[in-house]
């Protein structure tokens, strides 16, 4: 389900966020876009609103993998209502951190094919947040002889990719 | 700013977030407690809300501790969250 009320939930966002900037001291700047306009060029992220923040902090949001991002972005979704599986339709992103990543994952990908058609054997990768597995899927629809599927719980719950049809046994249906 | 004046912002910060998050605003209630190199913000909310400010897996709790520690660099100074229960007045800590 699309979130129905851009314009209010840009709004909520944007007290939300100044609030916080203000009061934690923090040098940032914002700007927000909701709707038609906020859509990813890339089609990675199914976003419907998206956060650019700039400003002499941004690498605080940015060291750690993106921790500190990652963080008000989980928090800024929870403010405008979001379930976490609705958390993709909003993106917030600093110094092109987002496709620097999702540039990252490509070449992860490239590489992990380029491993399991060798060897023929599945590939684990590291344990990622819901929209970079996603990513991690999307990347993987090109090599059409490779499947993925994503294991473990939570925080833990990481992507595997393996030969078509080769699903490992050890992979819970879920 | 005073280290006062820190704890007040800190508070506030901690206050105004939890207000976002929950359904009674009102309810919301933040104490600062201070230790030795660190000030322990407890934070209080309606007993229905307490899920809300944990998140499932605690990671609306973590979020909450990172943007703090983020903000505690800035000011020089250590904070850190405890979530408490209500119905508990020895306030029985959140733990992940």
């Amino acid at each position: 389900m699309p979130i129905d009320d851009h314009a209010g939930s840009a709004q909520k966002l944007a007290s939300f966020l100044k609030m916080l900037i203000s009061t934690g001291g923090l040098r940032l700047k914002f700007r927000i876009t909701a709707g038609a306009g906020a859509a990813d060029p890339d089609g990675l992220e199914a976003r419907e609103i998206y956060i650019e923040l700039s400003g002499p902090d941004v690498p605080l949001l940015t060291q750690r993998g993106g921790e500190l991002l990652r963080a008000l972005e989980h928090v800024a979704a929870k403010v405008i209502r979001l379930e976490n599986e609705e958390h993709d339709k909003l993106s917030l992103d600093a110094g092109n951190f987002k496709a620097l990543r999702a540039q990252e994952i490509r070449l992860a990908a490239e590489t992990a094919a380029e491993k399991v058609r060798h060897n023929g054997q599945p590939f684990s990768f590291a344990p990622m947040s819901s929209r970079e597995r996603r990513m991690l899927h999307l990347a993987f629809r090109e090599y059409q002889d490779l499947e993925t599927s994503s294991s473990g719980e939570g925080m833990r719950r990481f992507v595997v990719v393996y030969p078509k049809g080769k699903r490992p046994s050890a992979l819970r249906d879920r | 700013m005073t280290l006062e004046q820190k704890q007040d912002n800190m508070q506030e910060l901690v206050t105004e977030i939890a207000r976002a998050l929950v359904d009674a605003p009102d309810a919301v209630q933040v104490d600062a407690v201070e230790r030795d190199e660190s000030t322990v913000l407890r934070l209080r909310v309606a007993p229905t809300d307490v899920g809300k400010v944990i998140g499932k897996q605690g990671r609306t709790a973590r979020s909450m501790r990172t943007i703090l520690g983020a903000v505690s660099m800035k000011h020089h100074h250590r904070y850190t969250l405890d979530i408490l229960e209500e119905n508990n007045s020895h306030g029985q800590e959140h733990s992940e």
